[in-house]
């Protein structure tokens, strides 16, 4: 639905709820305004009681006097003087009038005069027709509001027909009796009893509508003429209302003289002669609930701000969406291209390997040729297995399964593996290639080595791959102290003069399935995953990655994570109080190794070149002081290790111990070191314990020469126990240990390894290794098993897990289950021997 | 979102200002109140009149500056006679009403003594928005009485009727003359018509008063003869009599149609509505009634035309305007809350609120502004050398009360106008 659609929909409910809202207070209102009406309208009928009431009682007072008079046969002149006597009241008087004439006498004298009792009624209409009259004792018999003419003031008069006798006769004349009364007596008694309507006026009519009490709302001097000078009507409605008003009790609503609504009572005066209480509010008064506009008020900007609140926050809900949606396509987009680009990364070395093995099928004679192609098959295959490491990675990483598995392990092997691994690029594509060490200390630490690897190598190969020929990578590392307890904080920082990025994309790296397109790189390979991966592990492991980078000049990552410190750690290490004369043109590497080997207990001095270091030995060894050691750089500008040690040989000393400093390959010199006579190799970085070793291993083998790593002779002899239920994957591990001299008899499952091994004499097999999932027993369970056994050779002999379960977690079961270490498949021939020949080193310390 | 936004406070604006706007009064600028607008009182005024709806519709606009001044009028019966006895009682009033002829005539010395000094200049009154002529200054410059209304002497004019007959209203006595022939003619028994039945607002007198005013006028040293009955001055009433004696003798009035009409008053006006009396002679008083008694006459609902009230011509120069007042007030003296009872005079006594006062009354204005009301607008344009003021003059009761009985006589063929003249004084 369209935003406007929305809109208009909320807009309707809004209108919805508020019509809802007012007709329901104006319902209320109308019910309680009903109920104030009749409790108005019964008020005014109390207050007719009260007035009937107080009239009736004048009027028997008149009828008294009037029925007094009548028995007794009196003159006017006595029965004035009979009423002066009977007055209580002070304000109250009596008019004695002849019917004929209007005039008479007055009980009180007129007003400023002491005996002045003459009164006139001539001039007064009310009494132009007497007929209203009744007789004495049937009803009130009662005067509109007049003038009194003996003291000025408005008043009522209670009337009575009474006969008058002139003195001394017989003959009686008519006459009227009037009690009168000053209205303000009547109207202090008029006092309203609820406090709700202090603003209601009293009023009394006749059954003309001439006032005879009169409220101050009240015009005109006729109610039903007030009526019309300020309402529309007809004579019809006017006649009805004069004809409701003597007979029932209601109310109606008027306009006053000001145009506002006011409520009239009615209701008759009882034992009167048509007269009419009218009582009068303000409409205005009787609705109580005007709070409820404010409700509506509060009701409806509560509604409006709702509103516009959900359509900022849809607004803003949407534009999250939006992103959301875009993100998710773009992800989606990424994961397609991800997918295809997989398809295709994934056929290419497939495609290399079956081509290739296909064309070496066909060339079986052809020894060189078939070399190459499974050399090329080979790449293709690592190619293929790190392809499918990342992507089962990003897997674990993305479902939340990535567990770490924490062991013991030496950073200088880390960072020599580190080294090893990243070696072949930096030589083929002759990248300057520096890896530092710093402050470190604490060489054991204990944590998921692989994953750390795994980190260390992604930014590394990251750098060499992105890194155009001839450029230069660094690699830093360095200790630091670390907040948390028993933690070193290891700051590995891998700088670049490679392609960079973007802004764009740096914001974006760290999402899976992106590589960094540049004209340059379009041929590097990649999955794309290695940044995602790198991330998510480090902020898993609590660290932090931080990358600075600038399209065409370089990047450099820096990775900083607390690490534990192993309880393991190196025996202390001291040597003898030997000098070492270290040769270096970099100042850095100069300044750690003379710190370390200080640390170490021995005294170093520094050359920053060949001719420095060549003069000082020179000097030594005139002083007959020489060096105990002489430890020289291979690379070095104007006069390389190799030359300074032929030098060193030829014109000072031949048997000073000479180590040479190996960037990182050794191979190219090797052959070379051996002509110059150098005693060995150390390879950068220069670790404590790295120097430690070579320093002790050359102090006690003096002009030992150097040993090819490509000895393998102490294998010779060593048999070993396969399990293994593939067929090919047992040919290709028998076959590849043979190449090396190790013999193995296989188990084709777990069941079979320990029934074997059971069986075996102490001695037979140097170790195990052990398949994991085979069919009847698998390698964990036969593992277990073995250890069960009774035979001690067979209950310890060592077993390493050859398997294609490849993760963290699958490590720490075989070594839950009691294996001795893991090598994943496919197999790296390396590992295995390395494995083996630690192996047997532990064996021989035993 | 934008449109939204600015929607939202416009309509909150116009709220606010249609609800600024309904509290606005229409207030009288001219006025300012100069005591504390909460003071709480009562003002009374009492008067003759049944109905005074004028005078509270006024009551509703002081209340817009003082709200808490409780204002009530009230009728007093016989009120000419009770009038001091009301002044001296418990009920006295803050206003009263107040009229020409109680000046000089003793029987009203207790009310004079209680009237306020409404020139004093403390008070404040705007004065001069009253025409001069109704003003009545006694011989130490006081003004004890203010005019309310005015009145004057004349004839509705049924202007449709004159217009459907073709005929011109008159503007000269020989105007008159031939425009009532011409009536008569078209079978109009009476073009001329008024109360006859008694003396008291008869169409004798109203045609009589102003010519004797006008004549005293060109002779006012017998005003005061006049006013003492001096028979010396019966001789003046002589040519209004003869005019009154001229128009019943020439058919203009016909007394046996005119004697149908039972009252001054009421009968006068709806006799009037019924549409078929080209000139109804009464005086302003009676041409206060008609705005109320139009929708209760059916002939004129039915028919309803255009009429005015104007002098009778009866000179070759037009009609006299006797320019008199017709109900005055007076402030008691003595009585409760002066202060704020000066202040509402102080409020009425203004062009805007007199003529507002006129106007619901229907009665002449005695402030100098004539034209906003159209049925006396042709009273605006008598010529000033017309225009005659009792009060100027000194005319007293006295006076009045000869020249209606002598004209009522006269009118009635009961004396002749020699007789009349003779008698001047002594005519009861």
């Amino acid at each position: 639905m369209k935003r406007t659609g929305i809109i208009i929909i909320n807009v309707l409910i809004m209108v919805a709820i508020l019509a809802f809202v007012v007709v329901y207070t104006v319902f209320e209102n109308s019910i309680t305004r009903k109920r104030q009406t009749e409790h108005f309208e019964n008020t005014t009928v109390t207050i007719e009681r009260v007035t009937e009431n107080y009239l009736e009682g004048e009027q028997r007072i008149c009828d008294v006097w009037a029925r007094y008079i009548n028995s007794r046969k009196m003159s006017m002149e006595e029965a004035a003087a009979f009423i002066r006597i009977s007055h209580v009241l002070q304000n109250a008087s009596a008019h004695l009038i002849y019917l004929d004439s209007k005039n008479g006498l007055s009980t009180r004298p007129h007003l400023g005069t002491a005996d002045n009792y003459e009164i006139s009624y001539d001039k007064i209409d009310f009494l132009n027709d007497t007929s209203w009259i009744s007789d004495i004792g049937e009803s009130i018999n009662i005067s509109r509001a007049y003038t009194n003419p003996m003291n000025g003031e408005q008043s009522l008069a209670f009337c009575n027909k009474i006969m008058l006798y002139d003195s001394g006769e017989d003959t009686a004349k008519e006459a009227l009796l009037l009690r009168v009364l000053p209205i303000a007596e009547l109207e202090q008694k008029w006092i309203f009893p609820q406090e709700e309507f202090e603003n209601v006026e009293l009023t009394m009519i006749d059954s003309d509508g001439d006032y005879i009490i009169k409220g101050k709302t009240f015009k005109n001097s006729n109610f039903f003429e007030f009526y019309k000078s300020y309402n529309p009507s007809d004579p019809a409605l006017v006649g009805r209302l004069q004809a409701e008003f003597t007979s029932s009790t209601g109310s109606f609503m008027i306009l006053n003289s000001k145009g506002e609504k006011t409520l009239i009572a009615y209701t008759p005066v009882a034992e009167t002669v048509g007269w009419t209480l009218l009582s009068l509010i303000p409409a205005a008064d009787l609705n109580v609930n005007t709070e409820n506009w404010l409700l509506i008020g509060v009701i409806f900007a509560g509604l409006l701000i709702l509103f516009i609140i959900d359509l900022l926050f849809f607004r803003h809900l949407n534009k999250k969406l939006r992103i959301a949606a875009t993100e998710a396509e773009s992800a989606n987009k990424a994961k397609t291209d991800f997918l295809s680009t997989m398809s295709h990364d994934i056929r290419t070395p497939m495609n290399a390997i079956i081509g290739l093995t296909a064309i070496a099928q066909k060339n079986l004679g052809d020894t060189e040729a078939t070399g190459e192609n499974l050399r090329k098959i080979s790449l293709a295959s690592n190619h293929l297995l790190t392809l499918i490491n990342d992507i089962l990675d990003i897997s674990k990483v993305e479902s939340g399964k990535l567990n770490f598995t924490p062991v013991t392990f030496s950073l200088a092997e880390t960072v020599e593996n580190l080294v090893n691994l990243s070696q072949p690029m930096v030589k083929e594509k002759n990248l300057d290639f520096n890896f530092r060490i710093n402050r470190i200390k604490k060489e054991y630490l204990y944590a998921d080595q692989l994953r750390l690897n795994q980190i260390y190598i992604n930014i590394l190969s990251n750098a060499v791959k992105y890194t155009e020929p001839g450029g230069s990578v660094s690699v830093d590392i360095r200790e630091e102290e670390s907040p948390i307890s028993g933690c070193v904080r290891l700051i590995y920082q891998v700088s670049d003069t490679g392609i960079g990025m973007s802004p764009e994309f740096m914001k974006r790296m760290y999402q899976p399935f992106l590589r960094q397109t540049d004209s340059r790189v379009n041929s590097i390979q990649g999955t794309g995953l290695g940044l995602a991966i790198t991330k998510r592990m480090v902020d898993l492991m609590g660290g932090t990655i931080d990358c600075q980078s600038e399209q065409g000049k370089g990047t450099t990552f820096t990775v900083v994570i607390n690490i534990p410190v192993s309880d393991r750690q190196r025996d202390e290490m001291h040597l003898d109080p030997i000098d070492v004369l270290v040769v270096d043109d970099d100042e850095v590497l100069l300044q750690t190794a003379a710190d370390t080997l200080e640390s170490l207990g021995a005294a170093a001095e520094c050359a920053k070149s060949g001719v420095e270091a060549i003069e000082m030995i020179s000097k030594r060894h005139q002083e007959n002081r020489n060096y105990d050691i002489v430890i020289l750089d291979w690379k070095m500008p104007d006069m390389n290790g190799i030359e300074t040690a032929r030098r060193i040989r030829s014109t000072i000393d031949e048997k000073i111990p000479i180590l040479l400093i190996s960037a990182y390959d050794r191979s190219e010199i090797e052959e070379a070191a051996k002509t110059v006579g150098a005693n060995g190799f150390v390879s950068k970085p220069l670790f404590r314990s790295t120097l430690y070793d070579k320093i002790n291993q050359l102090l006690g083998k003096e002009r030992k020469s150097t040993e090819s790593e490509d000895d393998y002779s102490d294998l010779k002899g060593v048999h070993v126990l396969v399990a293994e239920d593939n067929d090919i994957n047992w040919e290709v591990i028998q076959a590849t240990l043979s190449m090396f001299g190790i013999t193995a008899d296989r188990a084709e499952n777990g069941r079979v390894c320990v029934d074997i091994i059971k069986k075996a004499e102490k001695g037979r097999y140097t170790l195990i290794f052990m398949d994991v999932q085979m069919p009847e027993m698998n390698g964990l369970d036969a593992t277990r098993a073995i250890r069960k056994l009774e035979n001690p050779f067979a209950a310890s002999i060592p077993i390493i897990a050859m398997t294609a379960d490849a993760f963290s977690e699958n490590v720490a079961e075989c070594l839950n289950a009691g294996m001795d270490g893991h090598i994943a498949k496919p197999v790296d021939i390396k590992l295995v021997i390395k494995e083996i020949r630690r192996i047997k080193e532990r064996e021989n310390i035993k | 979102m934008k449109r939204i936004f600015s929607i939202i406070p416009a309509i909150f604006m116009i709220f606010g200002l249609v609800a600024c706007n309904s509290g606005n009064h229409q207030e009288n600028k001219g006025f300012v109140p100069k005591l504390d607008k909460s003071t709480v009182s009562k003002i009374n005024i009492v008067g003759s009149y049944s109905n005074f709806e004028a005078l509270e519709a006024e009551f509703d606009r002081f209340n817009e500056y003082y709200p808490n001044v409780e204002m009530s009028y009230t009728k007093i019966d016989d009120y000419n006679n009770l009038i001091t006895t009301v002044l001296d009682g418990n009920d006295a009033p803050n206003i009263f009403f107040s009229f020409s002829w109680m000046t000089g005539n003793s029987a009203y010395d207790g009310v004079f003594a209680h009237m306020e000094n409404l020139a004093d200049a403390s008070l404040g009154l705007d004065l001069d928005c009253i025409r001069p002529g109704l003003l009545n200054r006694d011989s130490q410059g006081r003004v004890l009485t203010v005019p309310i209304f005015s009145t004057s002497y004349g004839m509705l004019i049924n202007n449709d009727l004159f217009e459907k007959e073709g005929l011109k209203v008159p503007a000269t006595m020989q105007e008159l003359l031939d425009v009532c022939a011409s009536f008569r003619e078209k079978g109009y028994a009476s073009p001329m018509m008024g109360y006859s039945v008694n003396s008291s607002g008869s169409l004798m007198n109203t045609v009589a008063y102003p010519i004797f005013a006008e004549t005293l006028a060109e002779h006012p040293e017998m005003v005061v003869l006049a006013n003492q009955c001096d028979p010396a001055a019966g001789e003046y009433m002589r040519p209004a009599l003869e005019t009154l004696s001229l128009l019943i003798n020439s058919g203009c009035i016909n007394l046996g149609e005119c004697s149908e009409i039972s009252d001054n008053y009421t009968e006068v006006i709806m006799r009037f509505f019924e549409g078929d009396v080209p000139m109804m002679i009464c005086t302003g008083d009676t041409v206060s009634g008609t705005k109320k008694r139009e929708s209760q006459s059916t002939a004129f609902t039915e028919n309803p035309f255009n009429y005015t009230f104007a002098p009778i011509p009866t000179t070759d120069k037009g009609g006299y305007f006797l320019d008199s007042p017709s109900v005055q007030f007076s402030v008691n003296n003595s009585c409760e809350n002066l202060d704020m009872t000066n202040e509402f005079m102080r409020f009425l006594i203004s062009r805007t609120e007199l003529n507002q006062m006129a106007s619901v009354k229907r009665l002449i204005t005695p402030s100098k502004d004539l034209s906003f009301d159209k049925v006396y607008a042709p009273i605006g344009n008598v010529a000033s050398d017309l225009v005659i003021s009792p009060t100027t003059l000194g005319i007293e009761d006295t006076l009045a009360v000869q020249i209606r009985l002598a004209s009522y006589k006269v009118g009635t063929g009961s004396m002749t106008i020699d007789e009349a003249v003779e008698k001047y004084g002594s005519l009861e």
